[in-house]
């Protein structure tokens, strides 16, 4: 039984392809985030869920319902936006009571959700008040009582936070969430950024030019991206990219990174089968800078955890702690080291990586070699 | 629920805005468009008081092109055009600098450079006829002041005639074309004017080199919708000087109307009008053409 | 020291100097209007002796009587204010009707487009630049074959045909700016073509509409090719009728009645500019930026 089912659902205009085969599925209740740059077609694609864009082909069912040809008054759905669409011209009551009139739903009946929604979302002093007397934050609050009030299904968020300054950001992105506990609504979120996405999502789905590159958990997708694309998506600052030739000693992996003066090797995991056919090539040796830092706080008892050493080129305070830039194999990489530990330009300093966090990517198909 | 493949809410929402667009889509294309074509075959025709249909090649255009008060006319037009898009062009950005050095009086004083544009061509005809009476208008103001010598009949005059025309309508136009003059000027950006300051540039200097090179689009809109103004001309002359005196302030407006209404020439109407037409054309083309490599390269 | 002294002086006589021009202008742009007023209150007496600039020796109204009830015009001598009215009769519905479509049209063109919408509004827009004269001869044929022999009715219909271009053309380039999220949200909640334009699209487009009812008016009542083509004898609207006014010399020339006829007139756009002014410029510019 499921809440949203996207299957094999393509978008075209002519010879330009949107959309170019999604499938997708999701559990009521659940809170689905999709990620990607702009041009992505996420928001295309949640344009079709709703029903305000034509579907090419494949289908989508919203509770078990083939919802293609419905307009989008009869899907059960609701959405907000990024720009709020509230009506200027009516109270923030009329918004939200818009829809139920259209819906000749009786007026006792009306007023009773709005009170219920008003007061679920703090707004009640804001009812008589006209969308232009209101802040952004409180828009946005209005803009998810009227997809409240309408009870629905399914609840699409169209980037609803892209226009809030960042603290206000932070703040509505919990309501939401905890919004989300409360009422068991299940969600379709659309976003370009990563945080919101990992911070909010239980499933997410990172897109990329009109397909689906990886659906899974957020940590899932941080543990083991499926390509660079998503590896290089999550997690800010990104996942370091070293270029190297995979080598081999007693069946287990070896690198050679170069810090700019010498050569030092590094010991990764037992080579897999499907890492054996590139032993001798090039690959490309993926490791997040929280995952390399100095030995002191390295929290990892794997015994083997390598160290290497190499020159700063740059330190940048965060203030839980410092983003060190070295070179490594030719390429900026940056470790998160303890900002005691950090080094200044020019010094050399030791950084501990964790093998068992390292990934390796194939350089040609750009794909994680498990 | 049953769900069925064709949706009714969905077929009204994709037919209805066609619906609603068909009546003026239909007055469109039947109204400019369809009769531009009527006209141009009426103008291939041989239609004098009714029109008739068969096709007569090209001689009322070559009864046109032979007739001398067509080409007084056109001459006209090119006098008149000239001359009022030039002292528009020149006075409403003049008008417009001025008035961007923040004026206190600013809004009284637009309103009234702009109220001209209010009244109709016939009434503006109407009272600049008055004021330049040969007799009893500016003649005898000058007299009256002293200058017991001068004379002011132009608009009697043959030679001058055409002059009198462009007076009326440069007072009619200019307060439209200082208004956009004045919304350009006000459109460009402080900080490319206060990096000229800090260069040390003085203000005339500013206007010449950066501010006014800079109005070059406004400059073409405000050209484009003068010389349309200039060739539609037919109401202001008609009230000024019907025309007079003999065709010295003809225009191909008046013309077209005489011939295709008054004197029973459909035929040759119709080819004038087919020439009014084509010299809007070749004046706004260039600049729809420029526009329109603007847009795709932006 | 001195520099800036007489950099000050330069300064303030260069200020001086801008106010001056800017009030000789001014001057310039009212005389007609002065002129025209003072006329049509002297006798022609006082018009004979005084000359354009000079006040009335004794003020009087009757100019203005003359203009109203008996002037003639061609043939009949009944003044002016039958053509008032005629005007009004074909300025109202024409403004109303051309407004109206003009905010559906441009509702539609910027709101549902489909194929061929997009071209639809560049054909509109290219026949802003058309000069009239090329369809006025068939346009007389088809209102002769309509049967529609009413001068009213005949310039309403002409005048509403031709203002759409520019009802349609103000309409559509502010609908464009709405953002396209609020249509979005009323066709979630449910609101059909016809709801969101009369209950959400609607009250905001105050000013727009403002706009292009002061711009239909001031076209309409002013224009003088489509009622001089497409009107006759007492059906004619008051431009047709002042021209006819001034231009028959029928024995001694009133230039007073002639000018008070003219302010009559005017009077109708005048005090739409007065009243209406901002919106009366919003409309030129936009008009005219519509590229």
């Amino acid at each position: 039984m499921g809440a949203l089912s996207i299957r094999k659902v393509k978008k075209s205009y002519g010879d330009t392809h949107i959309l170019k085969g999604i499938d997708l599925e999701i559990e009521n209740g659940q809170f689905l985030i999709l990620v990607g740059p702009s041009g992505c077609g996420k928001s295309t694609l949640l344009n079709m869920i709703a029903g305000l864009d034509d579907i090419t082909s494949g289908e989508i069912y919203i509770a078990d319902r083939l919802v293609n040809n419905l307009s989008p008054k009869d899907r059960d759905i609701a959405m907000v936006f990024q720009s709020y669409a509230l009506y200027p011209n009516m109270t923030v009551r009329r918004n939200i009571a818009f829809g139920l009139e259209i819906r000749k739903v009786p007026k006792i009946e009306q007023d009773e959700i709005i009170n219920r929604v008003a007061k679920t979302l703090q707004m009640e002093h804001l009812l008589d008040r006209k969308p232009a007397q209101l802040s952004g934050g409180q828009r946005q609050r209005v803009a998810m009582g009227r997809a409240l009030a309408r009870n629905p299904a399914l609840f699409l968020f169209d980037e609803p936070l892209s226009n809030l300054d960042a603290k206000l950001r932070v703040e509505m992105r919990t309501e939401i969430k905890l919004l989300h506990q409360r009422l068991g609504t299940t969600i379709v979120y659309v976003t370009h950024d990563q945080i919101e996405a990992m911070t909010l999502g239980e499933r997410i789905a990172v897109m990329k030019e009109g397909e689906v590159r990886q659906f899974g958990t957020p940590q899932q997708l941080y543990d083991l991206p499926s390509d660079l694309y998503v590896a290089g998506f999550i997690g800010s600052p990104s996942m370091n990219f070293i270029p190297c030739v995979l080598g081999e000693a007693d069946g287990v992996g070896v690198v050679t990174l170069n810090n700019g003066k010498e050569d030092q090797l590094i010991s990764l995991g037992q080579i897999s089968d499907i890492q054996r056919p590139f032993v001798g090539k090039p690959v490309i040796l993926g490791i997040r800078p929280e995952q390399l830092t100095d030995p002191a706080s390295a929290h990892s008892d794997h015994p083997n955890m390598q160290i290497l050493t190499a020159m700063v080129t740059i330190t940048e305070p965060t203030g839980p702690d410092t983003l060190v830039t070295v070179n490594i194999n030719g390429v900026k990489t940056v470790a998160r080291c303890h900002p005691r530990a950090a080094g200044v330009p020019g010094q050399s300093v030791q950084l501990s990586l964790d093998p068992t966090k390292a990934l390796l990517f194939d350089p040609v198909s750009e794909k994680r070699l498990a | 629920m049953t769900v069925n493949s064709f949706s009714f809410s969905r077929f009204v929402d994709v037919t209805l805005p066609k619906v609603v667009i068909a009546p003026t889509a239909l007055a469109c294309l039947v109204g400019f468009y369809g009769f531009i074509g009527w006209t141009a075959w009426l103008s291939f025709t041989n239609s004098h008081m009714l029109p008739h249909y068969e096709w007569a090649g090209f001689v009322q255009y070559v009864e046109l092109f032979g007739n001398d008060r067509w080409w007084q006319a056109m001459w006209n037009l090119g006098v008149f055009g000239s001359l009022f898009i030039l002292i528009c062009l020149a006075l409403g950005l003049f008008t417009a600098v001025l008035l961007d050095q923040k004026i206190r009086a600013e809004g009284a004083l637009r309103t009234i450079y702009l109220y001209p544009m209010a009244l109709s061509f016939i009434v503006t005809g109407t009272a600049w006829k008055w004021i330049l009476n040969p007799g009893l208008g500016i003649e005898k103001l000058l007299h009256d002041w002293g200058f017991t010598g001068a004379t002011f009949d132009w608009i009697i005059n043959p030679h001058y005639a055409i002059y009198t025309v462009v007076i009326a309508g440069v007072w009619q136009s200019t307060g439209f074309v200082m208004a956009l003059f004045l919304a350009g000027l006000r459109g460009i950006d402080d900080s490319i004017i206060k990096a000229a300051q800090i260069d040390g540039a003085s203000l005339p200097v500013i206007y010449t080199r950066i501010i006014i090179p800079s109005l070059r689009p406004v400059f073409l809109s405000v050209f484009m919708i003068l010389a349309h103004i200039a060739v539609k001309s037919f109401d202001l002359v008609m009230a000024l000087t019907g025309g007079g005196p003999g065709f010295a302030t003809d225009l191909p407006s008046i013309f077209m109307y005489q011939h295709g209404f008054t004197r029973g020439q459909l035929g040759l109407g119709a080819a004038s009008a087919m020439m009014m037409l084509f010299t809007a054309a070749a004046v706004v083309m260039p600049f729809l053409y420029s526009e329109l490599m603007r847009d795709r390269r932006g | 020291m001195a520099d800036s002294y007489r950099q000050t002086t330069q300064a303030k006589l260069a200020r001086m100097g801008i106010y001056a021009m800017l009030f000789l202008l001014a001057l310039w742009f009212l005389a007609p209007l002065y002129v025209m007023l003072t006329t049509s209150f002297k006798s022609l007496d006082d018009i004979r002796s005084g000359n354009l600039l000079s006040l009335p020796q004794s003020f009087s109204l009757d100019a203005w009587k003359t203009a109203w009830d008996s002037a003639c015009t061609g043939v009949e001598c009944g003044g002016m204010k039958g053509y008032f009215g005629n005007s009004l009769k074909m300025m109202i519905p024409a403004v109303l009707i051309s407004t109206l479509l003009g905010s559906l049209n441009g509702y539609v063109l910027s709101m549902w487009r489909f194929k061929g919408s997009d071209a639809f509004f560049m054909a509109l827009l290219i026949g802003t630049f058309l000069p009239f004269q090329v369809v006025i001869l068939p346009m007389a044929q088809v209102l002769g074959m309509l049967g529609l022999e009413n001068s009213t009715g005949r310039l309403v219909l002409v005048h509403v045909i031709y203002g759409l271009q520019f009802t349609t053309l103000f309409f559509r380039n502010y609908y464009v700016t709405v953002p396209s999220d609020l249509v979005k949200a009323a066709r979630i909640d449910g609101a059909g073509f016809f709801l969101f334009f009369f209950k959400i699209l609607l009250p905001i487009s105050i000013p727009t509409i403002m706009v292009c009812l002061i711009w239909q008016t001031t076209q309409i009542w002013n224009d003088f090719l489509f009622g001089v083509v497409f009107s006759s004898g007492d059906g004619q609207p008051i431009t047709v009728a002042l021209n006819n006014l001034v231009n028959t010399s029928t024995g001694v020339k009133q230039y007073n009645v002639d000018m008070a006829a003219a302010i009559i007139a005017a009077l109708p756009t005048l005090l739409v500019y007065i009243v209406g002014g901002k919106f009366f410029v919003r409309g030129l510019t936009a008009g005219a930026v519509k590229g």
